[in-house]
Parts: C-alpha cells; sequence; structure tokens
C-alpha cells in the first residue's frame, strides 16, 4: 500500500489524464488524495475523494485572444504558473503533512508539488499531460530556456530547497506522459525515465445531453471543438467552420460547440451545442476540427479520427505539427483560415484516398496498446518501491 | 530529425543588396503562408513574425529550411534565433531577418 499524492493546476486537461489513473491507484488498494481547486477536482474526478484545496489565482487563466506566440508562452510561466506555484505552496505543504504521501504526483506545469517535495525528500513523479514539453521546444532558443530557468530558480529560492538542482518539470525519479511514440516521432526523450503510457481516456461523468435522433446517420459526422479554454477566442473560427460545413452540405454532418454562445444564426443541418458529450460523440464522428489541445487530439487520434488542426497557442502549434507529420491531420491557421479553405481541409482528412485516416487509426491502436491510466498506475507502484525508504533492521 | 544541407549552390551569384534580400524573403514568406489562407498580408520590413503574421516557433523552423534552400549553408537562421533574448522574439521583424540574412551572405561571400 503506498500513499500517493496527486497536484494538479486548475486545468481541464491537466487534471483529466490523472482521474483515471487515482481510480485505477485506488482500486489497487492505495490511498489517493489530491491537491488543487477543489470544486473543479471534484467536479471531474467525483464529489468522494480526497480533496486538500489550494488557494487558486483570481479568475483562472485569462488571457486576451490576441495573446499567442511566445508573448503567450512569456505570460504562461510569469503571469500564471509561478504565480500559481506560489499560490499553491501553502496548501500543497499543508497537504503533505496532513496525508503523509509515500509519493507525489506532480503535474508538469504546477511545479510547486515538485520543488516541496524535493524539499521535503519526498520522491516525486512529474505528470505530463502534453507531447510538446517532451521533444524540448527550446533547444534552440538558449536564452529563452535561460530566462525560464532564471524563473523557476527564483521560484525555488522562495517555496523549495535552494541547493536543488532537479528541473522541477522532469522529475529524476520519473516522467509519465500521457501520449504515445506516435505523435513524438522519432525526437530523443528528454530523459530515459519518461514513460509513455498512451492518453488516459477513462469512462467521465458527462451530464451533457444531446439530441442523437437529430445527426444524420448517412452523412459522416464532423466534430468542431475549441476545447474548454478558449471560449473567448473562437467566435470567428466557429462561424467560419459553420459556413464550411453548411456548405458541404449533404457531405458532412457538422456538429459545432459553442460554448460561448457566440454563433446566432445557424444553417439547418448543421448541430450547434454549447456542450456535447465529447467521447461518445467521437465514438460515432468521422473528423474533428479542432484547436489541437492535447487532450481532443489524443482522443480523436484513440478513436481512429483524422484531424483539422487550427492551434491557438501554447503547446498546439507544436502538438499540430507533431499529427501532421505522423500524417493523421491537416493544420490551418486559427486566424486566418476561411470557410472554404475550411472546407477543403475537412474534404481533404474525409478522403480515404489521403490516408489519414488510416494514418489516425494506426495511432489510435498504438494507443490503445500502451495501457493509458492502469500502465501509469503500474509504472507509479513500481517506483514507489523502489524508493521506499529501507526497512529499520530488527535489534539484536 | 533533421537533415544535413547538402549544400547546392545556386550558380547565378545573389543580390546580396539589402532590398533585393527582403524581396527574397517577402516571397518566401508569401508562399509559406499562402497555403494557410494568407495571400493578401502586407509584409514590409516593421511587418513582425509573431503578432503580424501570427508565426509560431514553429514556423520559424521551417523558414529556416527555406533560407538554406535557397541561400545555401551562408544563412543560418538557428545561429540568429539562438542568440535572441525572449522579448527580441516576440518583437523580430522581417527587417531583422533580412539584415541577418544580408549581413550573412556578406560576411560569407557571394557564392
Amino acid at each position: 500500500m503506498t500513499r500517493f499524492l496527486l497536484v494538479v493546476p486548475p486545468l481541464v486537461g491537466h487534471v483529466n489524464p490523472l482521474v483515471g489513473v487515482a481510480g485505477e491507484l485506488a482500486r489497487r488498494g492505495h490511498p489517493v488524495a489530491w491537491a488543487g481547486h477543489a470544486d473543479q477536482i471534484h467536479r471531474l474526478a467525483g464529489r468522494d475523494v480526497t480533496v486538500f484545496d489550494c488557494p487558486m489565482p483570481a479568475g483562472g487563466l485569462v488571457r486576451p485572444p490576441e495573446l499567442t506566440g511566445p508573448a503567450a508562452f512569456r505570460f504562461l510561466w510569469e503571469e500564471f504558473f509561478v504565480p500559481l506555484a506560489d499560490l499553491m505552496a501553502p496548501g500543497i505543504e499543508a497537504a503533505i503533512d496532513a496525508f503523509r504521501p509515500d509519493v507525489v504526483l506532480g503535474d508538469q506545469h504546477a511545479v510547486a508539488g515538485a520543488l516541496i517535495a524535493e524539499r521535503k525528500g519526498i520522491p516525486y513523479v512529474t505528470s505530463a499531460t502534453t507531447s510538446a514539453e517532451l521533444i524540448d521546444p527550446l533547444a534552440g532558443m538558449p536564452k529563452v530556456a535561460a530566462w525560464l530557468g532564471e524563473l523557476l530558480g527564483g521560484l525555488r529560492a522562495r517555496i523549495g530547497d535552494p541547493a536543488g538542482t532537479a528541473d522541477p518539470r522532469f522529475s529524476p525519479y520519473g516522467v509519465i506522459a500521457f501520449t504515445g511514440r506516435e505523435l513524438l516521432g522519432d525526437a530523443p526523450l528528454p530523459w530515459e525515465r519518461t514513460h509513455l503510457v498512451g492518453p488516459a481516456i477513462a469512462p467521465r461523468a458527462d451530464r451533457s445531453d444531446f439530441p442523437w435522433d437529430e445527426l444524420d446517420p448517412g452523412r459522416p459526422t464532423v466534430l468542431v471543438s475549441l476545447g474548454t479554454a478558449n471560449a473567448d477566442a473562437g467566435g470567428r473560427f466557429l462561424a467560419e467552420a459553420v459556413s464550411a460545413l453548411d456548405g458541404l452540405g449533404d457531405a458532412v454532418q457538422g456538429v459545432v460547440v459553442d460554448p460561448g454562445h457566440t454563433l446566432s444564426a445557424v444553417p439547418p443541418g448543421v448541430l450547434v451545442r454549447a456542450h456535447v458529450p465529447q467521447l461518445d460523440l467521437l465514438a460515432r464522428a468521422d473528423a474533428v476540427v479542432c484547436h489541437a489541445g492535447h487532450n481532443t487530439v489524443c482522443e480523436s487520434l484513440w478513436h481512429g479520427l483524422p484531424l483539422v488542426l487550427a492551434p491557438i497557442r501554447d503547446d498546439q502549434p507544436i502538438v499540430a505539427q507533431q499529427v501532421v507529420d505522423a500524417g493523421a491531420g491537416v493544420r490551418v491557421r486559427f486566424n486566418r483560415v476561411n470557410a472554404a479553405r475550411l472546407a477543403t481541409a475537412v474534404e481533404t482528412v474525409l478522403d480515404s484516398a489521403g490516408g489519414h485516416r488510416a494514418a489516425a487509426e494506426a495511432i489510435g491502436r498504438s494507443f490503445r496498446a500502451a495501457g493509458g491510466h492502469v500502465t501509469a498506475a503500474g509504472h507509479l507502484e513500481r517506483i514507489a518501491a523502489q524508493h521506499a525508504p529501507a526497512p529499520i533492521p530488527a535489534t539484536h | 530529425m533533421s537533415t544535413e544541407a547538402i549544400g547546392i549552390m545556386t550558380t547565378e551569384p545573389l543580390d546580396t543588396d539589402d532590398a533585393a534580400v527582403l524581396a527574397d524573403i517577402t516571397r518566401m514568406l508569401r508562399e509559406l503562408l499562402e497555403e494557410d489562407g494568407l495571400d493578401d498580408a502586407e509584409i514590409s520590413r516593421e511587418t513582425t513574425f509573431h503578432d503580424d503574421l501570427e508565426l509560431e516557433s514553429i514556423d520559424l523552423v521551417t523558414l529556416a529550411g527555406v533560407l538554406r534552400e535557397h541561400y545555401g549553408d551562408r544563412v543560418n537562421l538557428a545561429l540568429f534565433i539562438a542568440d535572441l533574448e525572449l522579448d527580441e522574439i516576440i518583437a523580430l521583424t522581417v527587417g531583422e531577418l533580412a539584415d541577418y540574412v544580408a549581413a550573412s551572405l556578406r560576411a560569407n561571400g557571394q557564392g
């Protein structure tokens, strides 16, 4: 029996993969607790899980839609992840003192988990929920890498062990990455103890009702979704997507997710919903148009679906390129693409002659074989056993 | 992952005049972006890669390949990017890139 503390940022895409892992660890008899945004964790992982609430930045991660590229990267670390770590530190400290975990499983971007575990001498494992950090995106920009290193160094001086040296994004005890080799291509891994376990796709409580009988079974279904974090930025893109789907007429059945209610006039034949039961819908869909968020991409590929990718920022351009390189999708420009180009892109990935569907299906098969949350739980048990304190020798 | 440059040089001498280099780069950017729905963007020396053209770091990798294809090994965009601070990358303009390319061509001979 091992006690696991899971440390997560207030971001759905970072919590969701660990929901399945937490369930699997509990099923195997291990006590599990969470540290993070209690309301969100309860909503995603269930009411009955143990959560140590941490103070969170007011309003969560809010950025103007036009903040993209390297400016978004600077904002993400300087204005969000580092302040988040400072804010979460006392809550994590309290969680460790109360729960006494044997192992901390810390999200790669909730770095307070790693820094405090390191200071307290508790083995900690990194949870990586995107494939983008694994290819060392700053390798060609040493001055940017140094900038981030300084930021993390300052953080460590405040909340961690000032003598520590490990990069808190890549634990020396091991990194569990919820992605697959098929997406990474032949890029070298940052660290030999990186375990690619594939996406953790566990059934989740989804209360969205959906008018299944309105889907035309005679037309291939195309799902358009910009994920959970882009409701403010997606208006123009969604409008172009609706015109593209409308223009394709009987060739497709479009389903557009519009959580921000930005669409006004919707032509008949295109289904628009504020929320959808995404996994159920993917099981019936034929292609996905999305922002290249790692979770939506992996869930789509898991179901063998080809993708049209319109990355907005952060890891999304890298994830999009990985999908394109793997042959399972095409990329368009989020802020530039119009209905005509989007329609062409949808036709391209739906055309079986293009091979996108076959590539997506092959990736999906390998994802399923990787084992996801079950494999992750196995790695965690093994790492815990390797680093368990030696039993106190009996006195003679 | 990456391929070594074969270093095929064009047989005709390239014009390293700043204006000619800027025209070359403008054409490359149009070609790079045209596939992705940007035929009509105005590109000048003051155009920024990120705010104006909405290029991502990953696009700079593609551009590095295009530059090498055109100019050969004399122009190494990766070296240029590696020397930039985060703020300088955020504010990077087409003019700055053109100046680097022109200076590289002058320093490394005209082929």
